[in-house]
């Protein structure tokens, strides 16, 4: 003891540098990023912020895979870097770069100042990242912070659309209550078995018979209600619609892709390695808030003619497919899990870019009119958005009927048949929403040029906002040329936009790929579940 | 033991009976002389600018979170402060990268004109 | 002292707080019961650690104040942008988006 206090003496403690690597990337980006906020030319404030945060996730994913099979504690055993943290990594990293992709034209990141859009983007994805490699509760509940708080202020960043600070404020509202839950559960787990270390609390409950202990057991749901609205799981989704179409389309995808995979990377974490000897006590609960999920979700989005609403409602379904494979706490339910995370980020990617899309170039927001007779006139968005919506239902030859057969076998094998039967017939209800998406694509004429040029986009544009960014608003009103490069803000009919579409088109095709040949995904999955020690 | 307490009741009673009593005598044998400064909320210094309806300005709820932001920060220096001899340079290490990051964050707020007072 | 009155006092003031946010239409007050919770817990990790006689839940409560700080700042911010936008201020007329 001596000899170790005399060594932090002169030493300090050991700092891993390697495992730290991908967080310190991703937060030294957001210094940079938020410092060339401040140059004084709009061009260069645009260019080189978006730039460096693009190089910054590529650090990160770099980092990532650098530590590719690595397995030590650090922080003195406040993260975790294994093959879980960092795969779900690997998704997180590639969504935050999808989104600067998105914003590169977007109205919000103008409005709000590049520097500051770009350092939060950035920010967000380092606390997921720590929430996915937290191996106490305090980080846990230090990387949820993390994540949450910039997404707060992002989905309030389009500041002359009051649906979008509206929106804003609902989820921090919500949001917060979510925290308070958590937190409050977290504090009760402490209470009863005294550690706040996941691995100490997973001893404390088998050697000490907590299993039916009140107090844990009064923890343990406190924590699953507020993880549960994190991660938008019905009962707790109400603030998902509203604020997935109320938020900056590219944020919403962030939203809905990185803010999934981190929350139900800790859900695999804490439940399967600090509560898994209380399984018997959770288990039951988790697997009637998936069945809740499936069912609310996809009743939900049967009736929506807003694209992204439904797609929130979709994500409140996905949300219960994905939950399957944690309730039965069995490798191959992880696997399970990690696999449709990655999938799911494939899939939304398409859907997503290609409602950004079609929102900048026609001025009918993301009404499912937007896409009437997108197969006629811009196959190139047509066929990302078909492949995804018929991967999401899960149809065979796509990445999205993978996905729900490994959940289904997991559950199977776990002893949750009845949830494996639960996540088919969901699937097949969400066919009657996703085929009517297809269905306007390709059997629908499209909106009438007539019509798109007169329906002004964003009817709330005059006044613009006092605190935008002053040159951002001179570019608000609707007579912006469709410039070549297009200005920032010039988004409302832009015409060409190559990064949206090649987006689009590289999540489609890796949607059927890994559709055709899963074995790389089904690797990394592999390797995510085997790093969970304590499961067979 | 309830005992000891009976000084603390005594001195509450007489308390309570002396300034009664002064304020009494101060109602009772004091001139009375009705001014319109008396009316005042204050009855000296100068007059309150304050009229109902008044709200705070914008600038002063920024610089109200950003106060709240520097101010809180300080809790993550006690910790170092408490435990400094364990750690020797390296808690010195640790303060000045917590202070630069906090300089980043001043330096932005300041450049992007969130100090000017409008 | 018994540990089950400083849960007592702490469950108290989380439902105070609960209660606050789902009733009050305030957007400033509706922050201000938000803190109550995260307070609530900061007491009751204090509690257990008294309780148990580590340190963890301290850090715990220490980190979870800075926390508490930053939302009630983004909070304000945001509202601030709302009054600057003149919408109302009262959560019950922000009904542009509705389920």
């Amino acid at each position: 003891m001596s000899v170790a206090l005399a060594a932090a003496r002169l030493h300090g403690p050991h700092i891993d540098w390697g495992g730290l690597s991908p967080i310190l990337a991703l937060l030294g980006g957001a210094v940079v990023v938020l410092l060339v906020g401040l140059a004084p030319r709009r061009e260069v404030r645009r260019l080189v912020a978006s730039g460096l945060a693009l190089v910054a996730f590529a650090a990160a994913l770099g980092c990532t895979i650098w530590q590719w099979d690595a397995s030590k504690s650090i922080v003195s055993g406040a993260l975790r870097v294994d093959d879980l943290a960092l795969a779900v990594n690997l998704i997180l990293v590639s969504a935050g770069a999808a989104t600067v992709l998105l914003s590169w034209r977007a109205r919000a990141s103008g409005e709000a100042g590049h520097g500051e859009f770009y350092a939060l983007v950035l920010t967000s994805t380092a606390g997921m990242s720590v929430l996915v490699a937290a191996q106490n509760t305090v980080s846990l509940f230090l990387g949820i912070e993390l994540l949450s708080i910039p997404l707060y202020v992002l989905c309030a960043t389009e500041l002359h659309r009051s649906p979008s600070l509206e929106s804003g404020l609902k989820y921090l509202v919500i949001g917060s209550v979510g925290s308070a839950t958590l937190l409050y559960g977290l504090a009760m787990i402490y209470g009863a078995t005294g550690s706040t270390d996941f691995d100490a609390i997973a001893s404390a409950i088998a050697s000490g018979g907590l299993a039916s202990d009140p107090l844990l057991l009064t923890g343990i749901a406190l924590v699953v209600v507020g993880l549960a609205f994190k991660s938008s799981v019905a009962p707790f989704h109400q603030w998902t619609p509203d604020v997935y179409e109320g938020a900056p389309t590219p944020i919403t995808t962030f939203m809905a892709v990185a803010t999934k995979a981190a929350a139900l990377g800790i859900f695999l974490r804490f439940f399967d390695v600090a509560l898994v000897s209380a399984q018997v006590s959770w288990a039951p609960a988790l697997a009637a808030l998936a069945t809740i999920s499936i069912v609310v979700g996809n009743v939900g989005a049967l009736g929506q003619s807003s694209l992204k609403r439904l797609l929130a409602y979709s994500a409140v379904a996905q949300a219960g497919y994905l939950l399957a494979g944690v309730v039965v706490s069995t490798r191959a339910g992880a696997r399970a899990t990690v696999f449709y995370l990655a999938v799911y980020l494939l899939m939304n990617l398409a859907a997503f870019a290609v409602v950004v899309a079609r929102e900048r170039e026609t001025g009918l927001g993301d009404d499912i009119a937007a896409v009437e007779g997108l197969g006629a006139s811009r196959p190139w968005l047509a066929w990302p958005m078909t492949i995804a919506m018929l991967s999401l239902a899960g149809i065979p030859a796509t990445a999205g009927f993978v996905g729900k057969l490994f959940l289904i076998q997991a559950s199977a094998d776990g002893g949750y048949t009845w949830l494996g039967v639960v996540i088919v017939v969901g699937s097949m209800v969400s066919l009657a929403y996703y085929l009517r998406v297809v269905a306007a694509m390709w059997m629908r004429p499209g909106p009438s040029l007539g019509a798109t040029e007169a329906a002004s986009p964003y009817p709330a544009i005059a006044g613009g906002s006092p605190e935008a960014d002053p040159d951002a608003i001179g570019t608000s009103t609707p007579a912006a040329p469709p410039a070549g490069d297009g200005g920032p803000g010039a988004g409302a009919r832009e015409g060409f936009q190559p990064e949206v579409v090649g987006l689009a088109l590289a999540a489609g095709a890796a949607t059927v790929f890994f559709g055709i040949v899963p074995s790389p995904l089904v690797d990394l999955a592999r390797a995510a579940g085997n790093s969970l020690l304590g499961l067979f | 033991m309830l005992r000891s307490y009976l000084p603390a009741l005594v001195f509450l009673l007489l308390g309570g009976v002396v300034g009664l009593a002064f304020a009494l005598l101060n109602h009772r044998l004091g001139p009375h002389r009705r001014v319109a400064h008396k009316q005042d909320p204050y009855e000296c210094g100068l007059p309150s600018e304050v009229r109902r309806g008044f709200r705070f300005g914008i600038s002063f709820y920024l610089v109200a979170m950003l106060f709240i932001l520097f101010d809180i920060e300080v809790i993550f220096l006690y910790p170092v402060a408490v435990r400094v001899r364990a750690f020797g340079a390296f808690a010195l290490y640790e303060t000045i990268v917590f202070i630069v990051l906090l300089a980043v964050a001043f330096v932005y707020v300041w450049r992007r004109g969130a100090l000017e007072w409008r | 002292m018994n540990i089950g009155w400083y849960l007592a006092v702490s469950a108290l003031v989380f439902c105070i707080g609960a209660a606050g946010v789902l009733t009050r239409r305030n957007p400033v007050v509706i922050l201000l019961c938000l803190e109550l919770m995260l307070n609530a817990g900061n007491l009751a990790l204090i509690g257990f650690a008294r309780m148990w006689g580590n340190s963890q839940g301290q850090v715990f409560a220490m980190i979870v104040m800075v926390v508490a700080a930053c939302e009630v700042t983004i909070g304000l911010g945001l509202i601030v942008a709302i009054y600057r936008r003149r919408l109302p201020i009262d959560v019950d007329e922000l009904r542009e988006l509705q389920g």
